[in-house]
């Protein structure tokens, strides 16, 4: 029995080793990336792990640049993401709903359309997206953030998947005692799916801290800096100009840090909500 | 097509599912309602976005003598050097006077997003500047933007690893110290087919036969790219500034972009350098760099009551003294006749070598033609594959014959 | 459900409706909403009839033109250049904006085909009241007609912003592009195009690009294939490690992963670009330990393809493992211990256990999300845009680097230097085709190995 103990005590310690060398290969570039924001550099690349000069001048820079407003970024990408979550969240949450637990004549159309969609690349439409746009005059953060909310009726398969785990009998119990169905949808769906709600709130409060595509072809136009989101105004930087991106190379790794800090506390806090809302969806296809 | 769209906007509410609408597309010229005598309008400028401050200043100026025109300076989207793509995107949208490296000229014409200079602007232009900035902005017989800075690459060295004699051949250089270029940017190395004696469109730059790469000398070339990556002397990276800070490579083929980071780099020890000689197919012979003409170009987009004013500003932002500022500000080296006689500019051993480059056994002027995009993307894999051995020298006749009907192609 | 069915009065043929009806009923087929306000129903018969209004005024001041322009999407389709004495410039008059043209043409075709269905609900409804009316049954009143909207038709209420907007964001686009298709819309024809029917689908299919497509369209199939497996199994692997019996803070170590995920991918990638160069952190590094005589070449331009392509694998694996880990961990806390403790009992090794139970549990429960993952990755833009652009480059190609699938050259078409907007439209629509195929073969596949 002891040897057997001993194996089991030999395995754990194997275990963890494992463990802490995977850890240690995930988080070294991660890690690269916050020495490189602090060193000194100005050749617009980083050659070493190790800095050769500690400074903290990129992060102040980058905070004063008055060519690349990265507070006036900060700002612009806090409405839009905000806005884009509330509607975006009400969206998604009320299709999956519909789809989940009501019944109606065109339901199954309706799910047969939606995944032929989602199989067209999302780039075909960004020439027909940008003049659409134009033809409302709304080439602007207002514009962009109806691109982010009018794509949130299709994302509805997690939420669906999780609804379809909720028995119907609560619903139908509900109904015999007379309530309509706005009422059940009010009082009992929107309820049970807090989590849902939560995870999917984060996950669109997230995308446009990240989406440097969509947010480059809308705004990009108006050649002002004070107009775009974070995460193209991040990616401008890098692709404007000539011999400029040398002197702004260790300022957007610095940008890039400080957004990268807050997004990554948020996704530790959807971990949850994530895993619960992924495998609701998986079980049910 | 518009009052329609605002009563579909009107539809949209009721015809609750499909539906979809808009308004206004402006895209009609407006009535030319121009002014009598002074200048008026609003005009848009697209600049780098290093340079925002520098034209403002210039701008200011600009107000002084043109009261009536409001300009609005602000960044182009994606760099002069992406202008073509940027102002594509939607010529309507794009600004009203744009920087645009004159290679790009030649396709923005025939698409139609620039117009001709007038009689007068092109009289003024082809008086003030050097001729070869004057042939830079010409496309078939006429002038399409104004320039207002040269560009041509230089050899940029460090003078604890080089001495002035040894700069001056590239295959004494390489014995001696390092080198380093981006083999796989086309910009830096095609121009070693032109340095075999090869021509790209002519002699014109606007013949569209014209480009003999599928000769011997085209092989010569080819040959060349093959040996530098067996030369220790060589160093293929992204970051030429990098290897030069760190003291790998004691020189590199870079712009005058960028002279004003390496003088910091390099400090005391910074040189300059036309390009050296090179040996291809077993001559002697000049290595050559692409010449190019910054321009400032008028976008044909721009409401007719406004275009005058456009014009106007367009002229003068390339003028002397705005091209002088541009120099002092940011090392752009000047194409005005009188600007670079100036004392300051003679003095400066990056423009002294810039302008050495610039002449005709150094450089060639980069073609206008719209196959230049073409062109662009297949000479990097070509260049490439020649270099990292992908493409073994029995093959170099074929593919640079490949090559040449690709970049020969008529629309 | 079922009940409310049994409700609905029994149909009536249109013709019935049409040669039994008052007056108000036959005027529906014209004037829609008619017999809604005979029968008191206001609201209705006003929406409808505003809905008729406004069409019909739209299609007179604009949508006949729309739609009659999209037959040739405008007739002026080269450019003259003027001079204008006046100011003393050249003025350019440029074609028709066929992209316009083209845009409004396909929402015209959009509105049409909405008034067309608005009109057979108008008909449906006009069927209902007759049959109401002929069988003396209750009608509904305004009233209930407008509380139905939160109950027996709360769907309609609940989808219509949604639906607006995937109409306005998705359809519209998706269809504008197909269109785009049949067209010369490229550099050369940037402002005024025309329909060249399948042209370009020529072009890309046996024309210039096929020498690019088919090599691009199997690397995508295999980096597809190699990305999809690799992050799934390898996640599960980890997931069952961190699962193990007597690891500590599982919390923890399960962050400690997350956080490469949720640093934004154009940071990460960007960097893991730098971190790769060939004059790079990393080959520094490798250089100081004396493991490599030489810089590795991971994924410059002119790395070894094949070196590159196994680099964007394995980096891909750096982001997607947390992800998949995350997914597998659930599944495992969920996955029933009986099987496996009778396994156990009958001295099955872990190694057996793991292969013949839980990895083929996990498998099934995952089946469905695979299939996402594998479209997904068949449009996994940012690994290739943001890690290696495409690089290394292929003189082979037109346009396309070895590691480039078949969407970042799409993009690469689209705003890239040669600018063939109708031959990225086709590869839009072959990516569909392709992802539409292989959902459709796979969810046949695992629908049949569940039941079975």
């Amino acid at each position: 029995m002891t040897s057997y103990k001993a194996q089991r005590h030999v395995s754990l310690i194997l275990r963890y080793v494992l463990l802490v060398l995977l850890v240690l290969v995930w988080l070294f570039p991660i890690a690269w990336i916050i020495l490189a924001s602090l060193s000194y550099n100005n050749t617009g690349f980083v050659s070493t792990i190790w800095p050769e000069q500690f400074t903290l001048s990129n992060y102040t820079g980058m905070l004063m640049n008055h060519q690349y407003p990265f507070m006036d970024w900060m700002r612009n990408t806090l409405l839009v993401s905000t806005v884009s979550m509330v509607l975006s969240t009400f969206i998604t949450i009320s299709v999956a709903y519909t789809l989940s637990r009501l019944r109606f004549a065109f339901r199954k159309k309706f799910l047969q359309i939606a995944l032929i969609l989602g199989m067209f690349p999302g780039f075909m439409s960004m020439i027909a997206l940008y003049y659409i746009l134009k033809s409302f005059n709304m080439l602007n953060l207002a514009g962009l953030t109806m691109v982010y909310v009018g794509g949130a009726g299709l994302a509805f398969y997690i939420a669906k998947g999780f609804f379809d785990t909720i028995p119907r009998s609560i619903d139908e119990a509900a109904e015999i005692d007379g309530a309509t169905k706005w009422q059940v949808f009010l009082h009992i769906g929107l309820p049970m799916s807090r989590p849902m709600i939560v995870y999917t709130a984060l996950t669109t409060f997230i995308a446009p801290w990240v989406d440097f595509i969509f947010s480059g072809i809308i705004l990009s136009s108006s050649g002002n800096p004070k107009n775009y989101t974070i995460a193209y105004g991040l990616y401008n930087m890098l692709h404007s100009a000539k011999g400029t991106s040398t002197t702004f190379f260790t300022q957007f790794i610095a940008g890039c840090v400080m957004i990268a800090i807050p997004i990554t506390i948020l996704f530790i806090i959807m971990q949850k909500f994530y895993v619960n809302g992924i495998t609701a969806g998986a079980d049910k296809g | 097509m518009k009052l329609w769209q605002k009563f579909a906007v009107g539809s949209t509410a009721l015809i609750s599912a499909t539906v979809l609408a808009a308004c206004g597309s402006s895209n009609s010229d407006s009535s030319s309602t121009s002014s009598k005598g002074g200048v008026s309008g609003s005009v848009k400028l697209w600049v780098d976005n290093t340079q925002v401050s520098s034209y403002k200043a210039i701008v200011k100026d600009f107000n002084k003598k043109y009261p009536d025109v409001k300009v609005k300076v602000t960044q182009s989207p994606n760099g002069s050097s992406n202008a073509k793509t940027d102002v594509a995107k939607d010529p309507a949208k794009a600004a009203d006077v744009f920087e645009v490296p004159n290679d790009q000229l030649g396709q923005m014409a025939s698409a139609g997003y620039i117009n001709p200079l007038s009689p007068d602007a092109t009289k003024t232009v082809k008086k003030n500047n050097v001729a070869s900035a004057v042939k830079g902005v010409t496309w078939k017989n006429k002038l399409y933007a104004f320039p207002f800075a040269m560009q041509a690459q230089t050899l940029y060295y460090n003078k604890a690893k080089f001495s002035d004699e040894d700069v001056k051949d590239w295959d004494t250089m390489t014995s001696k110290g390092v080198v380093a270029t981006d083999f796989t940017v086309p910009y830096n190395v095609y121009p070693i087919f032109l340095s075999a004696g090869t021509e790209m469109y002519g002699k014109s730059g606007e013949d569209l036969k014209g480009t003999n790469v599928n000769t011997q000398a085209g092989v010569n070339a080819m040959t060349w790219y093959a040996a530098q990556k067996h030369n220790k002397g060589v160093m293929q990276t992204s970051n030429v500034l990098n290897q030069l800070k760190s003291g790998k490579a004691g020189a590199i083929l870079d712009g005058p972009w960028d002279a004003v980071n390496i003088r910091k780099l390099l400090g005391k020890n910074f040189g300059v350098a036309p390009y050296p000689t090179v040996t291809i197919g077993g001559k002697k012979v000049q290595m050559q760099a692409f010449l190019g003409i910054e321009t400032f170009a008028v976008n044909s987009n721009t409401p007719t009551k406004s275009q005058k004013a456009a014009a106007t500003l367009a002229e003068f932002i390339t003028n002397k003294e705005s091209q002088l500022r541009i120099y002092k500000d940011q090392g752009q080296i000047p194409v005005d006749k009188a600007a670079e006689a100036s004392d300051t500019f003679t003095k400066d051993p990056v423009a002294v070598a810039v302008k050495t480059m610039a002449q005709s056994s150094h450089s060639t002027l980069m073609p206008k033609m719209p196959q230049m995009a073409t062109l662009w993307d297949q000479a990097a894999p070509l260049i490439n594959g020649a270099y990292s051995g992908s493409i073994k020298p029995a093959d170099y006749m074929t593919k640079l014959t490949a090559f040449h009907n690709a970049v020969s192609k008529k629309n | 459900m079922f009940k409310r069915k049994n409700k609905l009065p029994p149909a009536a043929t249109y013709r019935e409706v049409w040669r039994k009806g008052d007056w108000a009923t036959k005027l529906s087929f014209f004037v829609m909403g008619a017999s809604a306000f005979k029968n008191r129903q206001w609201v209705k018969g006003a929406a409808f009839l505003i809905a008729e209004v406004a069409f019909l005024v739209w299609l007179v001041f604009g949508g006949i033109s729309s739609l009659s322009m999209l037959s040739n999407l405008g007739t002026i389709k080269t450019k003259k250049v003027v001079y204008s004495e006046s100011q003393g410039v050249y003025l350019t008059k440029l074609p028709d904006n066929s992209v316009v043209i083209l845009l409004f043409g396909v929402l015209a075709v959009l509105l049409l085909v909405a008034m067309i269905g608005l009109y057979i609900v108008n008909l449906r409804a006009t069927r209902t009241l007759y049959v109401l009316n002929r069988d003396h049954e209750h009608i509904e009143s305004n009233h209930e007609e407008l509380a139905s909207l939160l109950d027996r038709r709360l769907h309609g209420v609940l989808l219509a912003v949604p639906i607006v907007g995937i109409m306005a964001f998705t359809v519209l686009p998706t269809i504008y592009m197909i269109s785009m298709a049949f067209t010369n819309y490229n550099s050369h024809h940037s402002i005024g195009f025309s329909w060249t029917g399948f042209q370009a689908f020529q072009n890309v299919l046996s024309g210039d690009l096929a020498g690019t497509f088919f090599p691009v369209l199997g690397w995508t199939l295999v980096w597809a294939v190699c990305a999809t497996a690799t992050t799934f199994f390898f996640g599960v692997l980890l997931a069952m490690l961190i699962e193990s019996k007597g690891i500590k803070h599982k919390a923890f170590w399960r962050t400690m992963f997350i956080i490469v995920y949720a640093v934004p991918q154009f940071v990460s990638l960007l960097m893991m670009a730098q971190f790769l160069d060939l004059q790079g952190p990393l080959n520094n590094l490798l250089l100081s330990w004396h493991w490599i005589a030489k810089p590795i070449n991971f994924i410059g331009a002119s790395a070894n393809p094949l070196v590159a392509r196994i680099t964007v694998i394995v980096v891909n694996m750096w982001v997607g493992i947390p992800v998949s880990m995350l997914v597998s961990t659930a599944i495992i806390q969920n996955l029933p211990e009986d099987q496996i403790e009778a396994a156990r009992m009958d001295g099955a090794n872990a190694f057996q256990v793991f292969h013949s139970i839980t990895f083929p549990q996990i498998l099934f429960v995952m089946a469905p999300s695979l299939i996402q993952q594998f479209i997904g990755n068949i449009n996994n833009f940012n690994v290739i845009y943001l890690l290696t652009g495409g690089y290394p480059m292929n003189n082979n190609y037109s346009g396309a680097g070895d590691t480039d699938l078949l969407v970042t050259w799409l993009y690469n078409l689209t705003f890239g230097q040669t600018q063939r907007y109708n031959a990225s439209a086709v590869l839009g629509i072959l990516i569909f085709i392709i992802s539409a195929a292989f959902s459709l073969f796979a969810y046949r596949r695992t629908n049949a190995f569940k039941e079975g």
